[in-house]
């Protein structure tokens, strides 16, 4: 009996971590997407950007969970007539122009060093873990009876001078700074 | 078309067709255009509804929230007349449908842009995008029924609007037309009063002051102008009356005094020549006693004229007095009172089928004593002489003739035979005034018949007269 | 004994008076006439006064009349003898050359008994006094009282 419990929980453990795993790729693909689509239901102010044709940067600050997916999407994509480009980032300061920032996990722990670095700047700031919003991210997503969904801190937003478009914000659960 | 329809009528039919027309085109032409444009409206506006919900479930796309999506498309509850709508991804699936539970099939995966008509239905998809992009397919039905129903409701009150409005001009045209059609017929009937009567006094009434009026005021005018001149007529013909009266009496006197004077030296010229001859006779020669012939022969002839002038004159003065007059014992008559002559002759009469006519008697006793009298006369030189009395009905006249055997004439000269004091024939061969005919001619004609006769040279004449069947 | 004149003829034109006697004479008439010249002579002969005051001839048993007569003519005669009892029986004939229709009439109207037209002819004009003449004078019954013809 003992030899048969600690066989199958990693058995089961390894099985559902390959699935964990496809459902991870899957996941951030999804959330990929909707990385790329946020463009079209943000606003950001006239010298968020240098020229009428300048691209939409969307960066990854940290680790990389999203793979060739992202790239994948972004490719030939255009929102009003900007090409988006992807950007990696490892510091704070190494951030140029950038409209939508996506903050690995791997940030976790530096996040409110990350948040004062990105003070006066419109961008848009997106993560997916605990208490992502709450410490002063803009949109945060969660994962709900499958679906992702996502949270808005729209003070945040509000204070980095963007306009979240009513449509994002109808889908998302609004939060207040405080509750997460 | 409308010419022979009474002016009223006419006004009315007038007024009814031009309105009714004006209204047909007026409902024709906004019915019309609401038909036409109709689809093209509902296209429009579903097109637009669509905008609106594609616009507002961008996000829901793009973020794949179904539940969001699906409460936008709810909202389309508000239109009624939308049966169906639904959202498809861009993988072409069936992302989100109104209504929820909905029977209906959903097309499986959108089909081209645009809207359709079928079966009482519009449908069609329209893309949803966002910033350039095509986030998915909006597809919608509408349900035609509801509209093409109200469509015909409003054709319902159009044509009610139409009929009212009909009845309306109809009611308003048939008081109204009065204001030209009883002016119009007054005149009418008052023209029609004149001519009936002849009442040339009556007056038209003039009812205000436009053409009608003037034309009103004219027809009076004409009525005095012709009232005047009849009047003045009758004044004339008064006038000339009196002065034929006159004229008339006149002549009666002078052939009176003629009748009388006129012929007393003449008989006394024959009378005495006669008693010289008695008296005379050893003592006068041959040539003289041929001279004594001569004069007293001269003499009678110029009787005769006298005779036969104061006839012709008579038969042009007076009066026609018609009687029924039965030929037949006329003629008898006539040819009785020339026994005389006739005596000692040879003549073959055959008188038959003669009708009574209406006519003046002694008129026409002096017509047959001339035609009968010259039959006779001119058949002298015939053993035995035939004499024809007859008459033909041809149309509606008598044709009466006198035919005899005698000496004819010559044709040639057929249209002197009438004419006073024409003669073809010399003296010394028949005696006569050539005053005759003329008579005859005068009395026929003024019976209303004519005169004419034909002859074939040395074998007799024919003379004829006609005398029309009925007289009025 | 001197025959009894029984016809009266008034007539103004004297040469119709010849005419006329030689008409009658020729009849054998001739010494039975009394001429009057005009109407108021007739009447004088007919009312035994004037010219002919104390005749012993009687009444005539024809009167021949001319129309046209100065005075008195014709028509007045006729019409003066048929209003008169006396003379109303008198046969009448008027003898004139007038055809008129209206002195027929009116002759024919006031009672003449016989028209007779002078022809122009005069043999016929004898012709036609014969008759006449042998009708009145011979044939014909007078009225009663008139005198007869002797011998």
């Amino acid at each position: 009996m003992l030899f048969r419990s600690w066989f199958f929980i990693p058995a089961l453990l390894f099985a559902s971590g390959l699935d964990l795993c496809a459902q991870t790729t899957r996941e951030y693909e999804v959330k990929a997407a909707f990385l790329n689509d946020f463009a079209q239901f943000v606003e950001w102010p006239a010298d968020a950007f240098v020229g009428v044709k300048s691209p939409i940067v969307i960066g990854i600050l940290g680790d990389d969970p999203f793979g060739d997916s992202l790239a994948e999407i972004v490719r030939d994509e255009n929102v009003d007539n900007r090409p988006v480009v992807i950007e990696r980032y490892q510091r704070v300061q190494d951030i140029k122009a950038c409209q939508i920032l996506f903050i690995s996990q791997s940030e976790n722990k530096r996040l409110e060093e990350i948040f004062a670095g990105l003070k006066d700047r419109s961008i848009l700031t997106v993560g997916d873990f605990d208490g992502f919003a709450k410490r002063g991210g803009m949109i945060r997503f969660v994962t709900e009876k499958n679906k992702i969904r996502f949270r808005i801190n729209v003070e945040a937003a509000k204070t980095a001078n963007l306009t979240i478009s009513s449509k994002l914000l109808r889908l998302a659960e609004i939060i207040t700074p405080g509750k997460d | 078309m409308l010419q022979n329809i009474p002016i009223q009528r006419k006004l009315m039919t007038v007024n009814l067709l031009t309105s009714g027309a004006v209204l047909l085109l007026t409902c024709l032409a906004f019915f019309g255009y609401e038909v036409l444009t109709f689809r093209q409206a509902t296209v429009q506006r579903l097109f637009t509804l669509g905008k609106i919900i594609s616009a507002n479930s961008t996000a829901a796309l793009a973020f794949d929230d179904r539940d969001a999506a699906t409460e936008i498309l709810a909202a389309l509850k508000a239109e009624p007349h939308i049966v169906a709508a639904g959202l498809y991804g861009t993988t072409g699936k069936l992302f989100a449908q109104y209504p929820v539970n909905s029977p209906a099939a959903f097309p499986a995966a959108p089909e081209q842009d645009g809207y359709h008509f079928e079966r009482g239905h519009l449908a069609g998809f329209q893309p949803v995008m966002q910033s350039g992009r095509r986030l998915g397919t909006l597809y919608m039905e509408y349900d035609m029924g509801a509209m093409y129903e109200q469509l015909w409701r409003r054709g319902e009150i159009a044509a009610l609007v139409m009929v009212v409005s009909l009845l309306t001009a109809y009611l308003l045209s048939r008081t109204l037309q009065k204001q030209i059609s009883v002016p119009i017929l007054a005149l009418a009937e008052t023209a029609h009063a004149v001519s009936k009567q002849r009442d040339f006094s009556v007056r038209a009434v003039k009812f205000g002051e436009d053409e009608l009026g003037l034309l009103t005021d004219a027809f009076n005018q004409m009525l005095a102008e012709i009232q005047k001149l009849n009047a003045t007529l009758e004044e004339r013909v008064r006038e000339r009356t009196g002065q034929l009266e006159i004229a008339n009496k006149e002549l009666e006197a002078f052939s009176y005094s003629v009748s009388h004077d006129l012929r007393a030296p003449l008989r006394h010229v024959d009378g005495f020549v006669d008693l010289l001859r008695k008296q005379s006779a050893e003592k006068l020669d041959e040539r003289g006693r041929r001279y004594l012939d001569i004069i007293a022969a001269s003499a009678r002839q110029m009787g005769t004229l006298i005779d036969d002038l104061l006839v012709f004159s008579r038969m042009s003065r007076g009066d026609l007095r018609r009687a029924k007059v039965a030929s037949e014992s006329l003629v008898h008559e006539v040819k009785d009172a020339m026994q005389g002559e006739t005596n000692s002759r040879r003549i073959i009469w055959k008188i038959d089928g003669l009708p009574q006519v209406e006519a003046d008697a002694p008129m026409l006793r002096q017509v047959w004593a001339n035609l009968i009298g010259n039959a006779v006369k001119y058949s002298r030189t015939r053993d035995p002489a035939e004499i024809e009395i007859g008459c033909d009905t041809v149309n509606d006249e008598f044709v009466f003739f006198v035919r005899d055997n005698g000496v004819g004439f010559d044709m040639q000269y057929v249209d002197k035979l009438f004419g006073v004091f024409q003669r073809l024939h010399r003296a010394d061969e028949f005696e006569g005034t050539g005053i005759g005919l003329a008579n005859v001619r005068r009395i026929v004609s003024r019976h209303g018949g004519r005169t004419w006769a034909e002859s074939n040279g040395d074998g007799g004449a024919t003379f004829f007269f006609s005398l029309p069947k009925t007289t009025n | 004994m001197a025959p009894l004149k029984r016809i009266l003829l008034a007539e103004d034109s004297e040469r119709d008076v010849e005419l006329t006697m030689a008409a009658l004479e020729e009849n054998n008439l001739a010494n039975e006439v009394v001429v009057a010249r005009d109407g108021a002579e007739a009447l004088d002969y007919l009312y035994n006064r004037g010219k002919f005051a104390g005749h012993a001839n009687g009444f005539p048993v024809v009167v021949l009349l001319d129309l046209k007569m100065p005075k008195i003519d014709g028509l007045e005669v006729l019409k003066t003898m048929r209003s008169d009892p006396y003379l109303r029986h008198i046969p009448v004939v008027m003898i004139t050359s007038s055809r008129e229709e209206q002195d027929l009439i009116r002759s024919y109207e006031l009672g003449v008994n016989a028209y007779v037209v002078k022809p122009v002819d005069f043999q016929k004009f004898v012709e036609s006094v014969k008759q006449v003449g042998f009708f009145w004078a011979i044939v014909n019954e007078p009225p009663p009282g008139t005198m007869k013809r002797s011998g």
